[in-house]
């Protein structure tokens, strides 16, 4: 066993070097294929962040009048908390609104003298509540129409940040339609070229694949090394894209932290926790592929 | 030994290659199949090593049914059957001794047994001194000599030659039919497919003449009759 096995791996390795350049052409098309899907792959985790980035940022203000009761203020927190839809509400009280809005007016002696001149704390409590998801603050705002609070409600202020992540949304899913065709196509090449590779290494060895049946090599003897060399390809092509991917990572990563607020978007983060299974799927996926398309090759050009 | 019950073979649309042939071989015989350029020797050879199947009748070798072999058995069945053909078959950036190793390599043999058998077969067909040579430094008949000693690598059952003296001037001939003779006498049963006659009457021994596709006759001790 351990013999055939090694003589197999030695004739996949002659079959790659014997077939050079075909073997690089092939790596090259496996390898433009698994860095479009990691270009998708990215692309993904970027909306994603973006769109969470931008879901973190929306937020309803409610403003309660001055002279609301705390049982009224903390019973709309229980009721906002409940819904399903409310990631968390948090309050202010009169005091903190008072000290927060002394705080952001420092520098203007004019608001602060006004503020002196309304005498006491003008400010009543504040809420505000995150979603979970943009599309949910209609329904947050229709909640706030409780007549149990209604009236204590002095204004509701919220910025809609549904149409930007619309337009995240549509752009993406418009570069990941194309990234899809472009992949397609990738796959499609990258099929057809394992096809023929398999076909030319039958081809160069037909004397000896012709002599192997001759004298009794098995079935799986003579197939096994053009399997076995598909896999090496495929092997060689992810660990290459390994090796393109992550210095990409490095070079892109303090570019999309500019559109993030200088906020890194652990982007090389995901990749190192993720990196094994990320590539480990591909890699398995990409064998699967060649293995078929090989397998195509050898019932039509290698009787057995 | 071998036995051929009723064996045709047509290819399409309505060719036929072999009509009713029904044939006994016994172990340890030399049989020579004789006949014009296309009257189905080497497809009866053929048949034998399972790289033709008949389209009817049963083909057994030593009590095993081949008629309708499975994929898997072929290598099997070949490990047991030496076949030598007229264009020796033999890898060219390979030498003597590694043409001979590679039939035990693809079979999973170990290399301490191939260190035994190879120089083993070559002493036999007489090439041991000639092992680092590449077959394009050796004459014909010496190719032919390596391509029988890779034949011999499994101790086959049978051996089928199929043309094996087409390439070769009388002298080779000669020696290759001398050689097979010799292969012969240690108990291989022995199937020549040949249509020189001038080897045939000097073996003298089974004859088989093929003509259009059937047994035209089966003589022992016979002549080149055609």
């Amino acid at each position: 066993m351990f013999v055939s096995t090694y003589r197999i791996t030695k004739f996949a390795f002659q079959n790659f070097w014997r077939n050079f350049w075909l073997s690089v052409i092939t790596i090259t098309m496996l390898v433009m294929t698994l860095v479009t899907v990691n270009i998708l792959l990215i692309l993904n985790y970027v909306t994603d962040q973006a769109i969470s980035s931008v879901e973190d940022r929306i937020e309803v203000s409610v403003y309660f009048e001055q002279d609301t009761k705390q049982e009224t203020v903390d019973s709309a927190v229980s009721y906002l908390r409940g819904l399903s839809q409310v990631r968390d509400v948090v309050t202010i009280s009169p005091d903190d609104a008072l000290k927060r809005f002394t705080e952001q007016h420092k520098d203007s002696p004019v608001v602060l003298d006004s503020l002196n001149e309304l005498g006491g704390n003008p400010f009543g409590a504040t809420l505000i509540v995150k979603a979970k998801e943009a599309q949910d603050f209609t329904q947050i705002l229709d909640a706030l129409e409780n007549p149990q609070f209604r009236d204590a409600i002095r204004e509701k202020d919220f910025s809609d940040y549904q149409q930007i992540i619309e337009r995240i949304q549509g752009t993406t899913e418009r570069i990941r339609f194309f990234g899809l065709v472009i992949m397609g196509i990738f796959i499609a090449i990258a099929i057809l070229i394992v096809f023929n590779t398999v076909r030319i290494g039958i081809f160069i060895h037909r004397e000896e694949i012709g002599i192997m049946r001759l004298v009794g090599a098995s079935n799986w003897f003579i197939k096994a090394p053009f399997l076995l060399e598909m896999i090496l390809l495929s092997l060689l092509a992810i660990l290459l894209v390994v090796a393109i991917i992550y210095p990409g990572l490095a070079a892109l990563e303090p570019k999309f932290s500019f559109f993030f607020a200088n906020d890194s978007i652990g982007l090389i983060d995901y990749f190192e926790k993720n990196g094994l299974r990320i590539f480990g799927i591909e890699f398995g996926v990409l064998v699967v592929l060649t293995l078929l398309s090989t397998s195509l090759a050898m019932r039509k050009y290698l009787k057995v | 030994m071998i036995k051929f019950k009723n064996v045709s073979k047509m290819y399409p649309p309505n060719i036929v290659g072999l009509e009713e042939i029904n044939l006994h071989i016994s172990a340890g015989e030399f049989v020579s199949i004789v006949g014009q350029s296309g009257t189905g020797k080497s497809t009866l050879a053929k048949m034998l090593f399972a790289e033709e199947r008949p389209t009817r009748g049963t083909i057994e070798i030593g009590g095993w049914d081949i008629t309708n072999i499975r994929s898997k058995d072929v290598p099997v069945l070949r490990r047991q059957i030496g076949v030598v053909f007229q264009d020796f078959k033999l890898l060219q950036k390979k030498t003597v001794y590694e043409n001979v190793a590679f039939a035990l390599q693809v079979a999973g043999v170990m290399p301490r047994r191939i260190r035994e058998i190879v120089p083993a077969v070559l002493n036999i067909v007489n090439l041991d001194k000639m092992h680092e040579r590449f077959p394009t430094q050796l004459s014909g008949g010496e190719q032919q000599r390596v391509a029988i000693a890779r034949s011999l690598v499994h101790q086959p059952k049978v051996l089928i030659a199929d043309e094996p003296t087409g390439n070769l001037d009388t002298l080779n001939s000669r020696e290759i039919v001398d050689l097979l003779q010799r292969i012969n006498e240690f108990g291989t049963t022995v199937l020549l497919v040949t249509h020189d006659r001038e080897i045939v009457n000097r073996i003298k021994k089974r004859v088989i003449t093929l003509e259009g596709g059937t047994i035209v006759s089966d003589v022992e001790q016979g002549r080149y009759k055609l």
